[in-house]
């Protein structure tokens, strides 16, 4: 049976397991986890003691624990993935035994609320190799130099301070003459001469 | 399988008799925490003062029953129910010449401890890059400055490494139809273990 919020594929044995671990715990508990869990998923550190706290009725053991944060942060990630609006969410996951009255209606509910936000944060995870930092300048003119006396030449310096992905800077200069420059800005060299030969 | 003792080895453990009995223990403990987090000097200089030998022979002793203890380990697996290996334990130790008492608390040492030092035996094997997680992002490039209004969907994806505790991570980049000629390779190759011939390896292997 195929699942929205699973990405039109079947739903994974393990959720199908601990659905019926979510079922043991309360339904005002079970908002206060997802909360602690969409903290966790946006960025922000989780507070496993309340988790621990808010578990501990339910006489879950420290395994059971981490499969209801593991499950939990896996419906409401892959939800966001898909675009599932909160309705069909809520339906797919009476399908998969999760009682509707008060544990998918809450669920579905704090999906709801974080749902742009946790799209937002997903999309700025995304892959990306990397990233244009700032850009600084310099123009400098050249008046001479050891091979001919009288240069009077511009000579325009670039730096380039280029991100990754661990948030380390790099450092790339470049240094051009001006009709360079001008080729750099317009595509074209004056006077109609191809990019790509040097000038 | 008997397990063959240098003559250098044999003076090593040569000490052992000399130690006594409450000494056997100690040594045996100081081998395996060698085993477990390497040489621990200080702690081999406090055992000598309370055993009231000298450092080195401390040493050797410990170091001849590492070496006694891995090489058992190694060469003499754990078959449940199997008498052999302790079998092959006691004919081996036997041509040290020790008292009964000191071949049976060398026995026990090892039948104790044969599980642990066979795990961080296995762990000491070299290990190639493994699979940590992948990144993929699809892109479809609509113009160049070379060329305007293309369509050329491309993937590209950062597959993370873990060597050794060092992560390491490769990008690569490829068009939908390669993509799809790799899974469709890896799919076969995963369809090799339903083989015969792979069927029946590993039914003998079990």
């Amino acid at each position: 049976q195929r699942f929205r919020f699973c990405g039109d594929l079947d739903c994974p044995d393990w959720v199908l397991a601990e659905i019926s671990t979510l079922a043991k715990i309360s339904s005002v508990k079970l908002k206060l986890i997802c909360a602690q869990v969409l903290r966790d998923l946006l960025g922000e550190a989780i507070e496993y003691d309340k988790v621990l706290k808010l578990t501990s009725d339910a006489k879950l053991e420290s395994g059971d624990v981490k499969a209801t944060i593991a499950v939990l942060g896996f419906i409401l990630s892959s939800a966001a993935k898909h675009n599932v609006d909160s309705e069909s969410l809520s339906s797919e996951l009476q399908q998969l035994g999760l009682p509707k009255a008060e544990h998918a209606s809450g669920l579905c509910r704090s999906y709801e609320e974080k749902q742009s936000s946790l799209q937002d944060r997903l999309r700025a995870c995304s892959l990306r190799l990397s990233q244009l930092g700032s850009v600084r300048w310099r123009v400098d003119y050249t008046l001479s130099s050891s091979e001919l006396q009288e240069v009077n030449e511009p000579v325009v310096h670039l730096t380039f301070n280029v991100r990754d992905r661990d948030e380390k800077m790099t450092a790339v200069p470049v240094t051009l003459s001006a009709n360079k420059f001008r080729v750099l800005l317009a595509g074209e060299a004056p006077g109609g001469v191809a990019a790509g030969t040097s000038v | 399988m008997l397990l063959v003792l240098s003559a250098e080895h044999r003076a090593h453990l040569g000490c052992l008799p000399r130690a006594g009995g409450a000494a056997i223990g100690e040594l045996g403990r100081l081998a395996l925490e060698q085993l477990r987090r390497g040489a621990a000097p200080r702690a081999l200089e406090t055992a000598a003062r309370k055993l009231n030998i000298g450092v080195d022979t401390i040493q050797h002793g410990v170091e001849g029953l590492v070496y006694l203890l891995t090489e058992s380990s190694k060469l003499m697996a754990s078959i449940p129910f199997c008498k052999i290996s302790e079998v092959d334990f006691q004919d081996s130790i036997h041509v040290l010449g020790f008292s009964d008492e000191l071949n049976k608390s060398l026995l026990q040492l090892y039948l104790d401890n044969r599980k642990e030092i066979r795990s961080i035996l296995g762990e000491l094997a070299p290990r190639l890059p493994s699979y940590h997680s992948l990144e993929w992002r699809l892109d479809v490039q609509l113009a160049s400055r070379s060329l305007r209004q293309q369509i050329k969907p491309a993937v590209t994806m950062k597959l993370h490494l873990n060597q050794n505790e060092d992560q390491t991570a490769q990008v690569l980049q490829t068009d939908p139809a390669t993509l799809l000629h790799l899974i469709q390779q890896l799919e076969q190759a995963l369809g090799e273990m339903k083989m015969n011939h792979c069927r029946r390896i590993v039914r003998n292997m079990k």
